[in-house]
């Protein structure tokens, strides 16, 4: 029951689809963009673009980077956020005016900083082109990428930090933890579900942002790129392949943090 | 074994300004006795335990916990708050072996004394897998005693441990309480609001009020105690005559 109510909107979608296309230059077939899903590796004979799968490889690559250091910064930023008045009083301010900033309104800041760079140019130089994935990793879409990330999971985890019961804080001293075992055996595991909800949301915006990012001069390769490219090359079967992709990555993606979350909250008390 | 010399403990509150929870107050707990504090709520107790726990500094005096003047959390002291404060992501066994694991013990020698501490405290080992929220309140005081047991303190400071219990479930962790005292004979700084807990437990009584003591009474009566027994009942009318006071002591504080 539950299944079946959930397909009726897709279906749904679907009809109103069919029906758009029938006869329509404009919006693909069904059929145009199963064919582009099930043959991911096939290059694109009409668009100047990777094959799918190449593309979301470049996606997932770029969003796997931005985000993994937005959590290796945001994680210990917020704990010494929730933990030090000090530092709460000095970055939390800052810290909520950027989290209203729309990551993409970054990204001309990332380009003033960062330039064209990419891993292979800082190891190639002027051979860097010829090292594609490598070169697809420029600086300033994982910059913005982890601006997108940062502050979600920063102030998840200072809020969770900040929460942690000053009675379990006191009684592992009383069992002689230092700050160290106070920090890793009662901070970390307390704060540890507003953490995953952090990575979560973090994880969300990240993927988001991405699409967008990849509109970045000297892009070749990725989803947003393709939608763009099949956009102004008026192959729409790639753009709707594109946004399927992106949506079931999306899904996994959150459903994987999903999970992480459960597991980190499972001691939590649940009410029936 | 418990020194405390010309303590006092000020608070500075927004509201109130500054409050002094403890005022010049001297005692000393000889090693292996039983001493509870007996006060209303505000009237320094708890304040009175957390000094000697290292827990809060003082503003005057000193304390001494086993010979050692106390700075910061001292050695060989466990401690049992009136929640149990266990930690509720680890099981049962996790948080008795906490102290254990902090200490750098290995593993199975953990397991082994966490589960010796738990049946000690009268817990079923099938406990030892639960989380703290999945057991009663006296059960989760249990764990929280066997947590403090399980390092083998010398001096043991209990606040208010079973407050939030049941009565019956209370008198049956009293008399459990005075059986592992008996067996292991740690310093006990056991802070109460109940008469009728103190005089059951204590070797001597310390009464609070306004954050000084003004009353100590020696409880010698045999164990295990009688509380219907015509001694027992007349100890009990000359603590609450040392007690007996209408107003509210935790508004009357007095400000500095």
């Amino acid at each position: 029951m539950k299944i079946a109510l959930g397909a009726v909107v897709p279906a749904a979608i679907l009809l109103a689809w069919h029906f758009a296309s029938r006869g329509s230059a404009v919006v693909p077939s069904i059929g145009s963009v199963v064919n582009v899903l099930i043959h991911p590796f096939r290059d694109p004979p009409d668009l100047d673009a990777t094959p799918l799968a190449d593309g979301a490889l470049a996606s997932i690559l770029r969003v796997a980077c931005g985000f993994s250091l937005a959590a290796l910064t945001a994680v210990p930023i917020g704990l010494l956020v929730g933990r030090c008045r000090a530092a709460m009083e000095m970055l939390s301010p800052t810290m909520a005016a950027a989290m209203v900033i729309s990551p993409i309104a970054w990204i001309p800041v990332a380009i003033i900083i960062f330039g064209l760079t990419s891993p292979a140019t800082a190891l190639y130089g002027e051979e860097a082109w010829r090292h594609g994935l490598l070169d697809q990793l420029r600086f300033a879409i994982v910059a913005v990428i982890w601006m997108g990330a940062f502050f979600p999971i920063a102030l998840n985890t200072a809020a969770g930090a900040a929460a942690v019961r000053e009675a379990h804080i006191e009684a592992a001293r009383m069992l002689g933890a230092g700050r160290r075992q106070v920090l890793s055996k009662v901070v970390l595991p307390s704060a540890g579900p507003a953490i995953m909800t952090g990575l979560r949301v973090g994880g969300g915006i990240a993927w988001r942002v991405i699409i967008a990012a990849e509109i970045f001069p000297g892009t070749r390769g990725g989803l947003g790129y393709m939608i763009t490219t099949a956009h102004e090359q008026a192959s729409y079967e790639y753009a709707f392949a594109s946004i399927i992709v992106i949506g079931a990555i999306g899904l996994t993606l959150d459903g994987l943090l999903r999970l992480g979350a459960v597991r980190v909250g499972r001691w939590q008390p649940k009410e029936r | 074994m418990i020194r405390f010399e010309h303590v006092s403990k000020c608070f500075v509150t927004p509201a109130r300004g500054s409050v002094w929870a403890v005022r010049d107050l001297d005692l000393a707990c000889v090693g292996g006795e039983f001493t509870c504090v007996l006060g209303p709520s505000g009237c320094g107790k708890t304040t009175l335990l957390r000094v000697a726990a290292g827990l809060a500094a003082p503003t005057q005096g000193r304390v001494f916990v086993n010979g050692n003047a106390v700075a910061g959390v001292p050695e060989n002291v466990g401690m049992v708050s009136q929640e149990g404060a266990l930690l509720p992501w680890r099981k049962v066994l996790e948080n008795v072996a906490l102290g254990l694991e902090i200490a750098g013990l290995r593993a199975p020698q953990r397991k082994a004394r966490a589960l010796a501490a738990i049946r000690r405290v009268g817990l079923p080992a099938e406990v030892a897998r639960s989380l703290p929220h999945e057991l009663s309140g006296g059960m989760r005081q249990r764990v929280a005693l066997a947590r403090a047991l399980c390092a083998a303190p010398r001096v043991l400071l209990m606040d208010e441990p079973f407050a939030s219990v049941d009565e019956p479930t209370r008198h049956h962790l009293q008399a459990e309480l005075l059986e592992l005292w008996a067996a292991d004979r740690q310093t006990i700084l056991f802070v109460t609001h109940s008469i009728e807990e103190a005089v059951f437990l204590a070797d001597r009584i310390v009464v609070m009020t306004f954050g000084r003591t003004v009353a100590e009474i020696a409880v010698d009566l045999p164990r295990p105690r009688d509380r219907f027994s015509e001694a027992f009942v007349g100890l009990l009318l000359a603590v609450r005559r040392a007690f007996a006071d209408p107003r509210d002591h935790e508004l009357d504080l007095d400000l500095a």
